[in-house]
């Protein structure tokens, strides 16, 4: 990889590490659902300060290119990344539509005991 | 025998006092009584005020949650409220009060766990079964729940539906939130619950909008039948 793009793809990874950060902090973010997108951004990080280090790997999974590998592997995370939040976004469609039903029976129930 | 008439209501405004007058005007002529609960399905119209200036018993929920979730909020509230019969009766005016009686009879007798008004069954019943294409979604659904279950249903799509104490507990914690009618009948169907079909005439809805739109009957089609393949799918309990 040449020296800029090495370069720019490492500003891109700092600024989606810092973002996510700011999301927590902000509380966009819960810290357990921002840790894989760290995680997965440090890792990208660390291939790209150790460029030794993404050609033994690409060579160990059997990619033909280094750009291949990188591909696959980031498609594959991304579509367990958003897999696992369509889970935890049916779980709590659940839970809150049982949350709205039951406060909405809670308050025909107090109104009719403020009736009598 | 309790029995509720449980009411899903989503901007109503115009039908919902008639339906409810079609109710209490039936409880004074006949033995058997219904009362009745409207849900409110957070209506942008004036479904709830005129929920509160007749008198009419509703629970309104607080956020919107589609067909699916607002009957099951008859169903907990029939739980509660300690109901042995519940009877869907939409607030759209399209059931007809007068057959309640047969709905809910297989059910007082204990012949059946749930009983489905339908449009299907005898071709003189129905002046309104909807168009062909509408007819003929629901016989693909039909095939599908006979595939799964090996029990046929004719009106798989009908809203106008009884079931007893047991299904009242059932469908209190497991309903489905969308196409609920057809998924929720193969459900019970493959829990070894027993259901019947009677033959009921619809009207046509006197105001507003049906649930299922054009455009997505296609969506519906592919939602519905995954739904009942999954279902049957599951180990039967």
């Amino acid at each position: 990889m040449s020296t800029n793009l090495s370069l720019y793809s490492g500003i891109f990874c700092i600024f989606i590490i810092i973002f996510v950060l700011y999301l927590v902090r902000r509380e966009r973010i819960n810290i357990k659902y921002s840790i894989v997108w760290l995680l997965l951004f440090l890792a990208l990080l660390i291939f790209l300060l150790a460029p030794g280090l993404l050609a033994s790997v690409t060579k160990l999974l059997g990619f033909q290119t280094s750009s291949n590998m990188v591909f696959s592997l980031l498609i594959a995370v991304l579509v367990a990344i958003n897999i696992s939040a369509t889970v935890i976004n049916s779980s709590q469609d659940k839970k809150i539509r049982s949350l709205i039903q039951d406060i909405s029976i809670l308050k025909k129930k107090l109104e009719d005991k403020n009736k009598r | 025998m309790k029995i509720l008439l449980v009411v899903p209501a989503y901007n109503e405004e115009k039908s919902i006092l008639k339906v409810y007058k079609k109710i209490t005007e039936h409880n004074k002529h006949n033995q058997l009584k219904y009362d009745c609960i409207v849900i409110n399905d957070g209506s942008k119209d004036k479904t709830e005020e005129i929920c509160i200036k007749n008198n009419i018993p509703y629970v309104s929920l607080v956020h919107n949650l589609g067909i699916g979730g607002a009957v099951q909020t008859g169903y907990k509230y029939a739980l509660e409220k300690g109901y042995d019969i519940a009877v869907q009766f939409d607030g759209d005016g399209q059931h007809d009060i007068n057959h309640i009686s047969n709905i809910v009879e297989p059910i007082i007798n204990g012949e059946v766990n749930m009983v489905i008004g339908s449009r299907f069954i005898d071709d003189n019943s129905s002046e309104f079964k909807s168009s062909l294409l509408r007819r003929c979604g629901i016989k693909i659904i039909s095939f599908f729940i006979k595939l799964v279950t090996r029990k046929r249903v004719y009106d798989t799509t009908s809203g106008f539906r009884a079931v007893d104490r047991k299904l009242i507990e059932f469908f209190a914690t497991d309903y489905p939130t969308e196409y609920p009618e057809p998924v929720s009948t193969t459900k019970i169907l493959r829990c070894g619950y027993k259901v019947k079909e009677v033959p009921v005439s619809m009207n046509k809805r006197e105001a507003g909008v049906s649930s299922i739109t054009a455009w997505k009957n296609v969506y519906y089609m592919i939602n519905v039948v995954l739904s009942i393949i999954l279902v049957g799918l599951e180990k039967r309990k």
